[in-house]
Order: structure tokens, then sequence, then C-alpha cells
């Protein structure tokens, strides 16, 4: 066995031994994700429950298919949704400048008649900027709605030059491979919101193309799934930080003098030290995502995709424990530092607020924390995109703090 | 003479302005078991510190078995080391801590199995050896101490302070392990600031201060630089400036002031019949004398000689 592997043995088993503070950083990101999550979904089901959004409607058709969307809101589900207000465009604005609502929706003129002339038409969706989050869910409802009605507007086509027959109007020719690529993007939204969107889209999904697959993912929005990746990343820092504290400790008490009289080396010790806290991550932060899905039913996506993520983020968080400790005097220093580390980077970085409710400013400089990196890569997996920016920027700064910390601490673990 | 495994050559060594040590030379025989005797701040745990390689900037030469110890590193392998503190991992029990510390070494591992169970025989650890070593007492985890340092059967073995802060018994036991490792022909250096612990265990002895090595020899050949004296140790309730200015005025026929401090001082008398006139001396002067010990020649008087202060825990 080399000695590498030695130390890294010798440390998990020891970590094993006193396994509560490793357990309890395991439990507490759950538990916090289950706290905070029921605040905002009291129901036994995922599906969020989001405060009211403040939706201003400016209907400036007044028309059949108006009415039909304002109809739509007043669906029980939606209805918990959205707190709809009919105002004028002027006020509207007027409303949204002074903040009072997360987003305004305007029908535009002849949105009806658009639909049945089956003319491109286009709901104007007005997001509040300082509600990143709610806003987005208007937006969202919004363009599904826009999709509905368009579908509609092509599956009941017969029914509408009926309408538009009495109506006198002159019809155009809009064929439906003019839409398909339009539906097939936003089927996905489709899907998600059919359970609100059934009553009035009952023949949609099925008139459109299906692409496999996705279907499962898009069951909604989970809550759990938006919280917890901060409180896993920041209690990943809490549980691999002592592993490379370790390096302290030791040389307070006289092991690391004892260890640099055998043949092993500086830089072995502080390899092992990094692979060891790396080790503990992977396993701490893989049974905690297993746990998110078994308690939460957190559909991770992609699993090669996260887990190379989690990889690079406790590479990163290792190796930069590791570098902080090649700079701390004694031990002392490392553990008045380790602690308000962790929670500022967590603050900045999106694990105690979420990234879309930090001030601009925060945002920015939680660009330099792990937080942030993890959070969005998980994000950007779950949208089923690569988070190659995050992957990047964690091996990267993972790969340099290591190397810096296998550059300075062996000549001062080997100075005592 | 037997040849050296170990000599030490004009070792210096400063942080700062604090000199720790300087000019330090020593040599220690193969299979010779040297107690450093010294002070709190002598310079002890610098002395081992150079030795094991974990301190830098010094001056000075150090060779192992004829070769420079820091330019070999594979001649550390040779050399054991019981640091001053508890240097190994309190949540692991005794046998896998020796198993570690051992697998550092690259010793097979039946061999190491083996020698484990060897070292905690020697050290009478044997049967709590699947303990936990937090719950150890101070003098076994002391004795467990030492067995790591025992563990790759090392031809030198360096112990800085292996007793401090445990209890007579326990001491004993570490001296015994100390004296069974030397006569197994082990080459020993431990360090103390305790006179009876190099008494009893050593053949020879160091005494150093400030950085430097002030005496050296057997506890015979130490004892004979005071001479064939009577040590009188006084102690009461005064200062050293007023003792020395009482004491300066007494005719003691050969009497030698070995040392002055607050409350306690030392004298050194070649004619005894002197020590009830010097008595009378100073309780003529008035000078607050509580208690007054008369001791034949030992170690303790040696190094009251020659740093000028006394040793305490
Ligand atoms: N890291 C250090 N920085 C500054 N001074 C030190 C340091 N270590 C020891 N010293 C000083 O060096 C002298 C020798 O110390 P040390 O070798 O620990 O003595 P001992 O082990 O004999 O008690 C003392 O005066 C001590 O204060
Ligand atoms: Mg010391």
């Amino acid at each position: 066995m080399s000695r590498t592997t030695l130390i890294v043995r010798n440390d998990l088993r020891r970590r094993l031994r006193a396994p509560m503070a490793t357990i309890l950083f395991l439990v507490i990101p759950l538990a916090m994700t289950g706290v905070i999550g029921m605040v905002f979904n009291p129901g036994a089901d995922n599906r969020t429950q989001l405060p009211p959004i403040r939706l201003l409607v400016v209907d400036n058709d007044k028309d059949l298919a108006a009415k039909f969307l304002l109809g739509a809101f007043d669906q029980k589900e939606l209805k918990d949704m959205f707190q709809v207000t009919l105002t004028d465009t002027a006020t509207g604005e007027a409303l949204m400048r002074k903040g009072k609502a997360s987003a305004m929706l305007v029908i535009p003129e002849h949105f009806s008649d658009d639909l049945a002339d089956q003319k491109p038409t286009a709901l104007e969706v007005v997001k509040n900027p300082s509600e990143e989050f709610l806003p987005g869910v208007a937006e969202e409802f919004a363009a599904t709605m826009a999709v509905g009605f368009s579908a509609l507007a092509q599956v009941f086509a017969d029914e509408l030059k009926v309408i538009k027959s009495v109506r006198n109007l002159s019809l155009e020719a809009v064929t439906i491979a003019d839409m398909t690529p339009f539906l097939e993007m936003a089927r996905a939204k489709i899907i998600a919101l059919r359970s609100y969107l059934s009553p009035l889209l009952l023949t949609v999904s099925s008139s459109t193309t299906t692409r496999p697959g996705r279907e499962a993912r898009a069951s909604g929005f989970n809550i759990f799934s938006y919280i917890f990746p901060g409180m896993l990343i920041m209690f990943l820092l809490f549980t691999i930080e002592p592993s490379l504290r370790e390096i302290q400790n030791e040389r307070a008490d006289g092991k690391t003098r004892r260890m640099m009289f055998s043949p092993l080396s500086g830089l072995e010790l502080v390899t092992a030290r990094i692979f060891s806290g790396w080790l503990l991550g992977m396993a701490v932060c893989l049974l905690a995502m297993g746990a998110g899905t078994l308690i939460f039913g957190i559909d991770w996506v992609s699993y090669p995709l996260q887990l190379a993520l989690v990889a690079a983020a406790c590479l990163c968080c290792a190796a930069l424990f590791a570098m902080l400790n090649a700079f701390f005097r004694n031990k002392n220093q490392a553990g008045a530092f380790a602690s308000p580390i962790i929670l500022v980077f967590s603050a900045f970085g999106g694990s105690l607020l979420p990234l879309e409710q930090l001030p601009a400013g925060m945002r920015w400089v939680g660009r330099f924390t792990i937080n942030n990196w993890f959070i969005t890569g998980c994000r950007e997996i779950m949208d089923g995109r690569l988070p190659i920016a995050a992957l990047l920027v964690l091996t990267v700064s993972g790969l340099f703090f290591a190397a810096v910390a296998m550059a300075v601490l062996p000549r001062r673990l080997s100075a005592g | 003479m037997q040849q050296h495994i170990l000599e030490i050559k004009n070792l210096s060594k400063s942080y700062g302005e604090t000199v720790a040590l300087a000019n330090f030379s020593l040599d220690l025989g193969k299979g010779e078991v040297l107690g450093l005797l010294g002070p709190n701040g002598a310079g002890k745990t610098t002395l081992i510190s150079i030795l094991s390689g974990t301190l830098r900037d010094f001056t000075g030469s150090v060779t192992f078995k004829g070769q420079d110890l820091f330019a070999d590193r594979g001649l550390k392998n040779l050399i054991g080391i019981v640091p001053q503190e508890m240097a190994f991992y309190e949540d692991l029990n005794a046998t896998e801590n020796l198993l570690f510390w051992g697998g550092l070494y690259a010793i097979p591992e039946k061999e190491l199995k083996k020698r484990a169970r060897e070292l905690l025989a020697l050290v009478e650890l044997g049967a709590r050896a699947r303990e936990p070593v937090k719950k150890f007492s101070g003098g076994m985890k002391r004795r467990l101490n030492v067995a790591i340092g025992l563990i790759h059967r090392p031809e030198l073995l360096l112990l800085d302070e292996p007793t401090v802060g445990i209890d007579v018994q326990a001491k004993m036991s570490i001296l015994d392990i100390i004296r069974n490792v030397g006569r197994e022909g082990t080459s020993v250096v431990f360090t103390t600031h305790q006179l009876s612990e190099v008494e009893q265990t050593c053949a020879r002895i160091a005494i150093m201060d400030r950085g430097t090595i002030l005496a050296q020899g057997t506890l015979a050949e130490l004892i004979r630089i005071v001479g064939e004296k009577e040590v009188v140790e006084v102690s009461g309730e005064f200062s050293a400036a007023a003792f020395s200015a009482i004491i300066q005025q007494f005719d003691g026929n050969g009497m030698e002031v070995l040392s002055v401090t607050d409350n306690q001082a030392h004298l050194a008398f070649a004619d005894p019949e002197r020590i009830p006139a010097m008595m009378q001396h100073l309780f003529q002067r008035h000078l607050p004398i509580a208690d007054l010990k008369i001791k034949s020649p030992n170690l303790e008087a040696v190094f009251l000689k020659m740093t000028g202060r006394s040793l305490r825990d």
C-alpha cells in the first residue's frame, strides 16, 4: 500500500470512527431544504405553491379569445397561483413602475381575429425587474398560453373557419408546417402546465408531434430541487474543510514532525489530504443527492453530468482549503477563518438566499464562490443543458488551488 | 573509544533575538543512553527539531553514522522520534496507531503486525490494544508515544521530555522502557528537566542551558566538578539581593555560592564546620529563614554550580 493510500485510508477511517459531524452535515441540508420547501409548499405534493403572482392584465382585444384566456385564470389551480387585476395600459405601466405587481400581461388588439386568421400575434409580458423569479413564472405561463392558443387555432382551424365565415373575414392560408418548429420547441412547456390547461387543450397533446424522453422530467417545478443544491454545496464545504484543517492540527501536536521523520514527503501528505477531502465530499454529496431524490423526489436529470459536477466541486473545495491552510499560520487561525469563509461563500454564492433574489452587486461577487458555480451548474443540468462553464471554472480553479497548495505546503510542513 | 553514531558540531539557531542554540556540540556512542538535562527554555526541543529536519536556518553540522544527516533523507528512517507532544491519533486504538505509523516505513505487513505486538508488550499496553487511545491515562499515552517511535526498529531514538506531566509510577515505567531499549543496542538521547530521571537512567549525562552544553560525563564525573562538598539549601522570605549582600560579609573559608534566587539560595562548603557560623551570621542580620537543608554532593549541586539557577518542574 502506498503511503498516500495509507494516509487517505487513515483519514477516512477516522472520519467514520466519529461519524456524527459528517452525518449532521448530511442531514442538515436535507432538513433545511425540507423546512424551507414546506414554507412554500404546505401541500403533500411536490408542485410548488409560490406566493400568489400579482398579475396585471391589459385586455386590448376584448373579444372571444381574450375572454377565453381570462377565463383560464378563473380555474382553481390558476386562481391559487395568480392574483389577476384587469387594468388599462397607462394604469398598468404606472403600477408596474411602483413595483405593485410581478408582471403585466398585455393582450394585443385584434388578438382573437388574428388567431382566427392564423396571423402571427403576440402576448406581451412586462416583468418586474426587482422580482426575478415570480415574473419568470408569469412569462412562462404566457408563453404556454401563446402556444396553447396557437395550437388551438390549428386544431380548431375548421371551427375557426366557421366563425370566420360568419364574420365575413377573408381567410389566409397558414400551413401547419409553418407552425411545427414552434410547437415542437414549446411542447415541454405545454406538458409542464398540462394539468392547468387540460380543460383547454384536451386534444392538443395528442395532436402535436412527440419527442420521447422529455415527458418524465417536465412534471412540474419542484421547489426542493430549487433549494437543495445550495444547501448541499454549503454543507459540502463544511464536510470537506476538517479534512484539510487536519494539516494544521497535526502540525500543532507533533504528528507532522513524526511524519516528516518517516519516508513520507510533504507533497505526498498534501496530495493525500486533498484526495481524502475530495473522496469524503464525493461520498457525502452522492448520498445526499440520493436522499434528495428519495425524500423530495428531486430529479437530477443526468447522473453522469451531476457526477462530473460533484467531482469538480469537491476538488475545488478540497484544494481551496488545502491552499488556505498553506497560508494559515496555525490551527487557531484555520479554525477562526474556516466557518466565516464558508458562510460568506454561502451568502454570496446563493446557498442562503436564491441567486435570483440577490442584489446585482452580491451576484457579481458571488461569481467568485464555489457555491455559485455548483448551483448554476446543477440547475443547468436539470434544465437539460451542459454545465460547461461551471465544470470548467470548478475544475480549473480546483487544479490551480491544488497546485498552489502543493507548491507552498510541503515546505511549510517540513519546517515544523 | 567506540565509534560515534551521532556527532553534533557547533549547532546554532536563533529565533529573531532569542538564541535557542549556541555552538551546541555533542557526541553519542553506539548503544549509549544519554540524558540531556536542561531547564525550560534551554533549547532541548529546538535541538530535537533540528535533528528531525523540521527546523531550518541553523548553522553547524550533524553527522549520523559518519554521514551528513541532512544530505540523505534515507538516514532519517534509521532514527525514531518521540516528540514532546502526544503525536498519535486519539480516536484510533493503540494497534491501529502502531500500524499506521509503521505503514509509513513500508514494513511488510506481517512483520509490522508482529513488531506492533512486541512493542505493545514492551510498553505494557497489550491488554488495552483495542481501546481508543483517548481513553488512556497520561502515562499510557506517554508509553504509546515511545512505542510508536520504536516501530521501525531505529538505531537511534530521540525522546523530547518523554515523562512530562505524568505521575511518578508512570515515569518509572517510561524510564524502564528507555533502559530496556538501550540494553537492546539502540542509542538513545532523551531530554528532561528532571535531575532524578537522568540520575537513574543514563550512563552519560549532559547538562545544557541557554543553548549550550555546560558539562557532560558520567554521574560520578559530574559530581567531582563540585568536589567533596556539603551543599546547603537556604529557603525563606528574602530577596536575592538581600541574601547576596549578607552572605558577602561572611567568611566561609572556601564556601562557594552556587546559586541565589528570591526565596532560595545554595551554598557549598568545603569545610562543613563553617555551616553553624554561617547560620548564625544570617540570623544575626535578621534574614527571614524558613528552612535549611544540608545535602551530600549530587547532580543538583552540579547543575546549580553550572547554571547558577535551580531546576524545577
Ligand atoms: N517558534 C519559536 N519562536 C520563537 N522563539 C522560540 C520558538 N521556539 C522556541 N523558542 C525559544 O527558544 C528557546 C529554546 O526553546 P526550546 O527549544 O523549546 O526549549 P526547551 O525545549 O528546552 O524548553 C526558548 O527561549 C524559547 O522561548
Ligand atoms: Mg521542550
